[in-house]
């Protein structure tokens, strides 16, 4: 996506929004009410038009050449997910199976693959019910049997996890992280800010139609923390390790980016040879949350 | 196409206002034959008995073209966007590797044929209602020609029949125009009351256009509902003609404004 930008008469709701996922990516797009999410993944899945930039998916401009560019794509942009009522689960993903055929070069989905994605959500039993007698949670999880149904190289979800309990929700992670795991680009935009750190690996904050920060949380979860009796000798023992890249200090720890948890032994020998005081070792979680805040607040 | 089309067919024929359209087009024919003023309807000289079940056909389309199924036509086109835009089920649509043009084909093909569905289930209704009256040859007129149901001397059942099918397919292509009309408004207002409000008002006023000078009256689509009492006048070619490309006019609309249109 390049240079992105969407207005509504004088009123612009995406202003330069750039951005890239890589195949085997989890991309979590957050923001407060109203900064934009919604417009960016509906331009971004080819059903809104930009005022000026590009969206290409697998390389294919989703508004110029839509039919090849979402021949990949999988996509639930409401939530929960909306289907013909009147029809039953299986029958409405036997449409979209055969709204999917229809793509150039397109392939045939066979009923067993229906039978699959609605078990891999856990739907078997309802399978045959009219999707008007859903509850939201599983419409929504329909709403993704969906959209994993062709097999895509790119997702896109709309608060996948909205309206779901709680193994709902790790049903979904799961199966996020299997499909970005088989290489599946996966793009997603949640208010679940907590929930997500465990499992994705670039968080794009959106406010005011900006994409003010974009978070590599795969560089963020390596660091570890030593709570200590002297946090900024510790930290001055830790900088001269070899394998240790940023060091800092948030007293009582003394916080070193590893590189991994085989180090974490190594630290503590130096630190202990050096006569630092070691009360307690563990991973420093980064606080998604907390930097969500300050970034909006700053914005 | 043929996903696209057998998808729109079943939505059609799933929707709550196609279905109460088939059953009061079905069912309001009956009324005819015990309606004692129906002679009221007709010119002087123009109005008989009612003397066999093919007369019915004409007094039904002449009844129902006006208002009914024009209403029942915009609310179903306007539906075809505008339900679909309210229950979240267009994006989904668009989600997949089809093109819009495709997807507004579809829609097109079966809007503008719901208006042949209507007249034929009024047919229908009309030949049910009729069988007291009997289908064999009769002295008289089947009213397609002009509103005459006197005639002018006795007419078969197979003549009868075929100016029977003659004016309802008549009556259907009539009325072909304003369900592309209305798709038209369902797609520039994505709401299926704003759509067929629209359409309507657009008849209404073209309607009240009538006190224009003769040389304009061809423009109005209004002036084509009667087109099924010229069925034996000859010379409807022309008005064919002319609503195929008012048809045609207002399904290219839509196309081009579904193209590029935020959903």
């Amino acid at each position: 996506m390049r240079g992105l930008y969407k207005k509504y008469g004088s009123n612009a709701v995406l202003e330069d929004v750039n951005l890239t996922v890589k195949p085997g990516e989890v991309y979590a797009l957050t923001g407060p009410n109203g900064a934009g999410k919604t417009s960016l993944i509906r331009t971004m899945t080819g059903l809104a038009f930009p005022s000026d930039g590009e969206v290409r998916l697998l390389g294919r401009d989703v508004h110029t050449d839509g039919q090849r560019a979402r021949a990949y794509l999988g996509a639930v942009v409401e939530a929960p997910a909306k289907f013909y009522p009147q029809f039953t689960g299986t029958q409405n993903l036997q449409i979209h199976a055969n709204l999917s055929a229809m793509a150039p070069g397109g392939r045939r989905i066979t009923r067993d693959r229906i039978r699959e994605v609605l078990a891999l959500l856990e739907l078997t039993r309802m399978a045959d019910r009219r999707v008007g007698e859903y509850s939201l949670g599983q419409r929504q999880r329909l709403g993704v049997a969906s959209a994993m149904l062709a097999e895509p190289k790119v997702l896109i979800l709309d608060e996948p996890t909205s309206g779901l309990d709680p193994l709902g929700i790790g049903l979904i992670h799961r199966i996020v992280t299997s499909l970005a795991t088989s290489g599946c680009a996966v793009v997603l935009s949640t208010h679940h800010l907590r929930e997500i750190a465990t499992y994705a690996h670039t968080v794009g904050i959106l406010t005011g139609g900006r994409l003010v920060d974009t978070v590599d949380l795969r560089s963020r979860q390596a660091a570890y923390r030593f709570r200590v009796d002297d946090p900024v000798g510790a930290a001055a023992v830790l900088e001269r390790l070899p394998f240790v890249r940023r060091v800092s200090t948030r007293t009582p720890y003394a916080i070193a980016h590893l590189g991994g948890e085989s180090r974490v032994p190594d630290a503590l020998a130096h630190l202990h040879t050096e006569g630092i005081r070691v009360f307690e070792a563990s991973p420093d979680h980064f606080d998604l949350y907390e930097y969500y805040r300050e970034r909006v607040e700053q914005a | 196409m043929l996903t696209l089309l057998n998808l729109e067919f079943r939505k059609l024929f799933g929707t709550r206002s196609v279905r109460l359209a088939l059953l009061v087009t079905l069912l309001l024919p009956l009324l005819w034959t015990f309606a004692p003023r129906l002679d009221k309807l007709f010119a002087p000289g123009q109005a008989a008995d009612l003397i066999s079940g093919w007369q019915l056909p004409f007094i039904s389309i002449f009844m129902s073209i006006q208002f009914l199924l024009p209403l029942f036509i915009a609310v179903m086109a306007a539906e075809m966007i505008g339900a679909e835009v309210a229950h979240g089920t267009l994006a989904p649509l668009l989600l997949r590797p089809v093109d819009r043009t495709k997807v507004i084909l579809s829609k097109l093909i079966v809007a503008v044929t719901y208006p042949f569905v209507l007249v034929l289930t009024t047919l229908l209704g009309s030949l049910i209602a009729g069988v007291p009256l009997g289908f064999g040859t009769f002295n008289g007129g089947t009213g397609f020609d002009g509103g005459n149901l006197v005639g002018v001397g006795v007419l078969s059942s197979q003549a009868a029949f075929t100016e029977v099918l003659r004016g309802t397919l008549l009556a259907g292509v009539s009325l072909m125009p304003i369900a592309a009309l209305a798709l038209l408004f369902g797609i520039l207002y994505l709401n299926t009351a704003a759509a067929a409000l629209a359409t309507f008002a657009t008849l209404i006023v073209m309607r009240l256009l009538v006190v224009l000078p003769q040389a304009l009256q061809p423009i109005l689509l209004t002036s084509y509902f009667d087109l099924f009492m010229r069925a034996q006048q000859g010379g409807v070619g022309k008005d064919l003609i002319l609503l195929l490309i008012y048809t045609a006019g207002f399904g290219l609309l839509s196309i081009l404004a579904f193209d590029r249109r935020d959903v």
